[in-house]
């Protein structure tokens, strides 16, 4: 039985022929390459790493695989190949090197303890002089393309928060004119200002609340939109928009207070002002 | 000199159709206004004085019957030439007012006459001296919040006045205010009709009603 | 007074609504501007970088991105073929590694190293020294951080140890420093050196010779990139050979796609978003301005007018809001693109926000669009207004 499977990232030669005297071995092959090339378990191809096509060996597809998606490769055509390790090597191996039959790419390390890779990581490269043992789980330095992305996403949405601001302070000023003759004859008649105010919030509390879960809903039903758009485009599985709990609850906690503020401000411009001038038309 | 009234209305009906049914407002109303007339129409609430006056205006348009302007049927007119007729011929001042907040005295008057077309040299001369006639010549820059009520209301009557309609019509004018002043708006108003211009005014004021040379009473949607 | 004159007033009648309704519309517009430079932006910036390289032609074995495809072999011949070529200026041949460069106390840089066939010296800006000379002895040029890092200058001697085959251990090479120059697709934290085939072998020993990655080519003014990129086709149909044009294409459909799909949803949200604003601000002010409508239709004033007076109105709404978003969103771009710029490993002259005519002009006419649909309803509810009704209606309230 083969030891572990090693992925080919990249065929230099694809052919299809018929199926050669003695089993070939099997691969599997993605889900991409297989729509794209045409091939169906049980097909026998040819790989080769010479672009000229030169000692290609035979291989029959066992399976067809959807690869693990991965966002640094999104754009990439995922057209790869899986091969028991001594079939890549007996294909990718360089005749005029005696270790190559020894070498491999990369080992992966999977430990008892995963907290200890940094420390499992540092021992190994000082016990074997030239080898480069890295944790998979990198710390974050703040640089990595995801990172960044998140950054741009939030200045984005800090944005969007500004505009939004502007257009519900405008809203709740509109709102608060159309009361003035209301709040004068309330002010009139001896209703205090705190008084007004606290009607205020509490309307504006229960309006700012149900937009904001609104406003959440409606994300949640559009995230199926948004994913299945992606992932049809990019022909992959990946999650591209997901609304978690946290993120919920940070919108919320944004705009009920946000909701809550405007509308106080704009009352209170409006309480500001003498009962007589409110009573002017 | 033209003999033809000024209106002519023949069984005037408007019906106004409802959720819980139809609502005749105006059933058959025939009236006939002169030149240089002053007349006082006078009734209960919602008894059709009100879209009376406005079929007069040419605000609305009759269910069925006729009515004449000048001598034009004007009934069955487009929407235009209906805003035309009340650009030029007719001028109306209402209870509330209805000047613009935005604009000053002097901008209120003049802009039926922009929207007329009128020249800009006329324009300032009209203004000027309707402000004056209503007396009002010294708060042309004042906006309608800085005005009284019954400032307000003299300054309404000027922009009325500023295409020389040949009719005038008042919806309760003195409505909402107190009665001197509202009095002081009824000897402008008499003055205005004497310079000849036609006067119809609908009003709950007794006083206001005694001025006119005819008075009529609606009931029910038609006159008594 | 004209529609634009009766808008200007009804707008400072309100001065705190028209203010914050402008305030939100220069934001939002100034997002829509950003989007609008982005969806070009990195093709743009990597456009100039590719044609201040100098070559608008390369080849590679296969169509594996440059640089990560299997390498071009019998590289000498083929340079020379491609050389010959009517359509061709100069081919320069290219090949990259990694290398330590050991500094004078022993401590180690990880550097970028490239092997370069000879050059006329296109494809970077010398800031000291001269360009690269294959006839020098073991020549070497230097990035400006790489310099800085182990104090080179020209005439120091550089030591390199190469890496590029994980299983040898190679003796460094002392090389001599010609010039520090900028290479146009240095990434803003990277060290880069760049040394002649021969002394590329030297450093890097063990590497099979005669092998490239890359060819880069110049074409003749006369025949074009399109021009050359035929005549190397048909010299070499087993190469794959692309102009910059369709480097662009390649990277706009592929890598950069995620910007581009981004900018689009970002602009059309935001779009939507300043309609929606401007009609909601539109129509609560004929709604609360009703009685004032009915009584200019009552005094004879057409319904085009006060149409156009609204139309005036949202113009003058969208129109202060669009010209302040040009300038707010020329600032949030600096901020985006420096943002974006962090990522690793991107050149550093690239830029994901780039100024074009062409976005002031599209931004220009989509906010326009928006103005004039933004008061299609106001200005239907005006023109359906009932006259009698509303008057009664105001009279009653």
């Amino acid at each position: 039985m083969p030891s572990f499977l090693a992925t080919l990232p990249l065929l230099s030669a694809l052919a299809v022929t018929p199926a050669a005297t003695g089993a070939p071995p099997s691969i599997l092959v993605t889900r991409q390459l297989a729509e794209t090339a045409g091939l169906n378990v049980g097909d026998v191809v040819s790989l080769s790493c010479d672009p000229s096509g030169a000692a290609a060996r035979p291989f029959r597809i066992a399976g067809i695989y959807e690869p693990t998606p991965d966002p640094m490769r999104l754009v990439a055509k995922r057209f790869e190949a899986r091969l028991h390790l001594p079939d890549m090597i007996g294909l990718t191996a360089d005749p005029r090197d005696p270790l190559s039959p020894e070498s491999v790419t990369a080992i992966n390390v999977a430990l008892r303890d995963p907290a200890d890779a940094a420390a499992f990581g540092r021992e190994l490269e000082a016990r074997v002089p030239g080898l480069v043992a890295v944790p998979t789980a990198r710390p974050d330095d703040g640089s990595g393309p995801f990172v960044v992305l998140e950054r741009f996403h939030l200045a984005i949405a800090l944005v969007t928060v500004l505009g939004s601001t502007a257009f519900l302070l405008s809203l709740m000023v509109m709102r608060a004119e159309e009361r003035k003759e209301t709040v004068g004859i309330l002010r009139l008649i001896g209703v205090s200002r705190r008084h007004i105010l606290l009607e205020v919030l509490v309307e504006g509390l229960l309006i700012a609340t149900a937009g904001a879960i609104f406003g959440v809903l409606f994300a949640w039903v559009t995230e199926g939109a948004v994913n299945r758009f992606f992932q049809w485009r990019y022909d992959t599985s990946l999650v591209f928009v997901r609304v978690t709990a946290g993120i919920a609850g940070r919108c919320v906690a944004l705009a009920v207070p946000l909701g809550v503020l405007a509308g106080l401000v704009a009352s209170w411009t409006l309480l500001r002002r003498d009962v007589v001038a409110l009573l002017r038309r | 000199m033209s003999a033809a009234p000024i209106v002519e209305a023949r069984e005037l009906t408007k019906v106004f159709p409802m959720p819980a049914g139809p609502v005749v407002a105006l059933d058959g109303v025939s009236l006939r206004i002169e030149a240089e007339e002053h007349v006082a129409i006078a009734g209960p609430s919602g008894c059709g004085k009100s879209t009376l006056l406005h079929l007069l205006g040419c605000v609305e348009t009759p269910t069925a019957g006729t009515l004449a302007l000048d001598g034009r049927d004007v009934a069955a007119l487009h929407d235009a030439e209906r805003s035309r007729i009340r650009l030029t011929r007719i001028g109306f001042i209402f209870q509330r007012f209805f000047l613009l907040p935005m604009l000053t005295a002097w901008e209120n008057v003049e802009l039926p006459q922009s929207e007329m077309g009128t020249p800009k040299a006329q324009r300032r001369a009209r203004t000027a001296e309707l402000l004056a006639y209503v007396g009002l010549e010294h708060r042309a820059g004042h906006r309608p919040s800085q005005l009284s009520g019954g400032e307000m209301q003299r300054v309404a009557i000027a922009r009325a006045l500023a295409n020389r309609p040949r009719l005038l019509l008042a919806d309760e004018p003195t409505g909402e205010l107190d009665e001197a002043t509202g009095a002081q708006i009824a000897d402008l108003l008499d003055r205005v009709n004497a310079d000849g211009t036609a006067l119809v005014v609908v009003t709950h004021n007794a006083a206001l009603a005694a001025r006119a040379g005819r008075r009529l009473a609606m009931r029910s949607g038609r006159l008594a | 007074m004209s529609p634009a004159g009766l808008a200007w007033r009804s707008l400072c009648g309100q001065p705190a609504r028209a203010v914050l309704g402008v305030a939100g519309i220069a934001v939002v517009g100034a997002l829509l501007f950003d989007m609008l430079l982005l969806s070009r932006g990195l093709v743009v910036s990597f456009r100039d970088i590719l044609e201040g390289a100098g070559f608008d032609v390369r080849v590679t074995a296969t169509d594996a991105p440059p640089l990560l495809g299997p390498p071009l072999r019998d590289v000498e011949k083929l340079t020379a073929a491609v050389r010959a070529l009517h359509e061709v200026r100069d081919a320069v041949p290219l090949r990259t590694g990694r290398a330590e460069a050991i500094a004078a106390d022993g401590s180690v840089l990880e550097v970028e190293l490239f092997g370069s066939g000879a050059r006329e010296g296109v494809g970077w800006t010398v800031l000291e020294g001269e360009g690269l000379n294959p006839s020098g002895d073991l020549p070497v040029v230097v990035n400006r951080r790489l310099a800085a890092r182990l104090a080179l200058a020209p005439g120091s001697k550089l030591r390199l140890r190469g890496t590029c085959q994980a299983s040898s251990a190679v003796p460094p090479v002392e090389l001599t420093v010609q010039g520090v120059v900028a290479f146009p697709f240095d990434a803003a934290s990277g060290l880069t050196a760049m040394t002649s085939f021969a002394g590329f072998l030297q450093v890097c020993a063990g590497e099979e010779a005669d092998l490239a990655e890359l060819l880069l080519v110049a074409s003749r003014r006369e025949a074009g990139a399109e021009g050359a990129v035929a005549a190397i086709r048909r010299a070499r149909p087993d190469l794959n050979t692309f102009s910059n044009e369709q480097l662009l294409n390649r990277l706009q459909r592929t890598d950069f796609s995620y910007f581009r799909q981004i900018s689009f949803v970002l602009s059309s949200i935001t779009l939507f978003f300043a309609f929606l604003l401007v009609t909601t601000l539109l129509t609560v002010s004929v709604n609360q301005r009703l009685g004032e409508l009915a009584v200019l239709r009552a005094l004879g004033v057409r319904r085009r007018r006060i149409a156009a007076g609204l139309l005036c109105e949202s113009a003058l709404l969208v129109g202060a809001g669009g010209l302040l978003a040009l300038p707010a969103g020329a600032l949030l771009a600096l901020g985006l693109d420096r943002i974006l710029r962090a990522m690793p490993d991107l050149p550093e002259k690239l830029h994901f926000f780039v100024f074009e005519p062409r976005a002031v002009l599209l931004h220009v006419a989509l906010v326009a669009l928006t103005g004039v649909l933004a008061a299609l309803y106001p200005v239907y509810l005006v023109v359906r207004l009932p006259i009698a009704a509303t008057l009664r209606r105001e009279v009653v309230s």
